[in-house]
């Protein structure tokens, strides 16, 4: 299916900056500044998932990552990094490049060499319909049937969408408390651990804590000895 | 732009990422190549959802509202592989915060043990 040209550019765009602005993350000396270089690889990642018809988590991207993870991670480079040390290159860097591109090369081989399925492999008109020009569903649970809204037999909507299918992120939500909702309530448990857990390494060490023990124990030898002086 | 475009890209961030991982001395950076990783992963999952059809749509039973659905597979996977990667990244730099307690440094050379 032949995407338009706008679409190619948009794509080869996001790539470049994506993938410039990781290399940089992983070449950069200067920590902060590699941690402002992934807030526009992400931003790169986020502008792929529009150019591939995935306007909700192209969303949930730059909520996500843009937003609050890169926030996250400057906090930490402002908090914690000793910023005239930065991030130093390791002496097995060069094996890791070697794996690196092993693995580029493994998995670049695999993606030209696969006889992928197409969407135009598709014949079913109703589904061709339903993805390119949006469905309703009637009924609910196994009954749910489908009935597409706009007239079959037009092909000029197929080709400009390419298979895609439109309203996506509706879907998606139908899909997400339909099909995944035992793992969409997994995710709910596991955020509530991470946040837990957090906060159990982030807090104050506590009064039974060592550091607190031995302020204790400096403090009552003082008090000790200015006893002793009286 | 074809399916293995997109999927060369993917591979190409996941590799910049594992290079970043084993290469650089600040586990800061090493989490920031992590997260290109699952970025890498999650790319892929979204072109395998915009360029192949799903076995459902293939088969000549009648299309259901399910088989249209399962279109989208692809992005249900991205949005659960965003929220783990999310909550790892928030643990990651709690573990970083509390190595940095204990030892006042990051580096990576440091963390070779597993108690102080």
């Amino acid at each position: 299916m032949e995407v338009s040209t706008l679409t190619n550019v948009a794509f080869w765009g996001a790539s470049a900056m994506t993938l410039g602005f990781a290399l940089i993350v992983v070449t950069q000396r200067d920590v902060f500044r590699a941690a402002i270089a992934l807030a526009g690889s992400f931003l790169g990642v986020g502008i792929l998932y529009f150019v591939l018809s995935a306007e909700f988590v192209g969303v949930v991207q730059i909520l996500v990552y843009v937003g609050a993870i890169s926030v996250l991670m400057a906090f930490a480079v402002m908090f914690i990094q000793d910023v005239t040390l930065g991030s130093r290159p390791v002496k097995g860097r060069l094996v890791g490049a070697a794996v690196a591109v092993l693995i580029l090369a493994a998995v670049a081989f695999t993606a030209v060499n696969t006889d992928w399925a197409t969407m135009d492999d598709i014949t079913d008109p109703v589904a061709i319909a339903a993805l390119t020009e949006g469905y309703v569903e009637i009924g609910t649970g196994d009954d749910a049937t489908v009935a597409i809204t706009a007239p079959e037999g037009t092909t000029q909507l197929v080709v400009e969408n390419g298979g895609v299918l439109v309203d996506s992120t509706g879907a998606l939500g139908v899909l997400l408390i339909r099909e995944y909702v035992l793992a969409f309530e997994i995710i709910g448990l596991l955020l509530v651990a991470t946040l837990i857990g957090g906060l159990l390494l982030m807090r104050n060490p506590g009064p039974d804590s060592e550091a607190a023990a031995e302020e204790k124990a400096d403090a009552d030898a003082e008090a000790a000895g200015s006893e002793a002086s009286v | 732009m074809t399916i293995e475009n997109v999927l060369l890209v993917s591979a190409a961030l996941f590799a910049l990422g594992a290079y970043g991982v084993v290469s650089r001395s600040s586990l800061i950076t090493v989490i920031m190549s992590l997260e290109l990783m699952f970025n890498g992963v999650v790319i892929a999952a979204v072109a395998f959802s915009r360029f192949t059809p799903s076995a459902a749509l293939l088969s000549n039973d009648p299309i259901t509202a399910e088989a249209i659905r399962s279109a989208l597979t692809g992005h249900a996977f991205a949005i659960f592989i965003i929220s783990v990667a999310a909550g790892e990244a928030a643990l990651a730099f709690a573990l970083v915060f509390a190595m940095f307690r204990a030892r006042e440094s990051i580096e990576i050379t440091d963390a070779s043990a597993m108690k102080h």
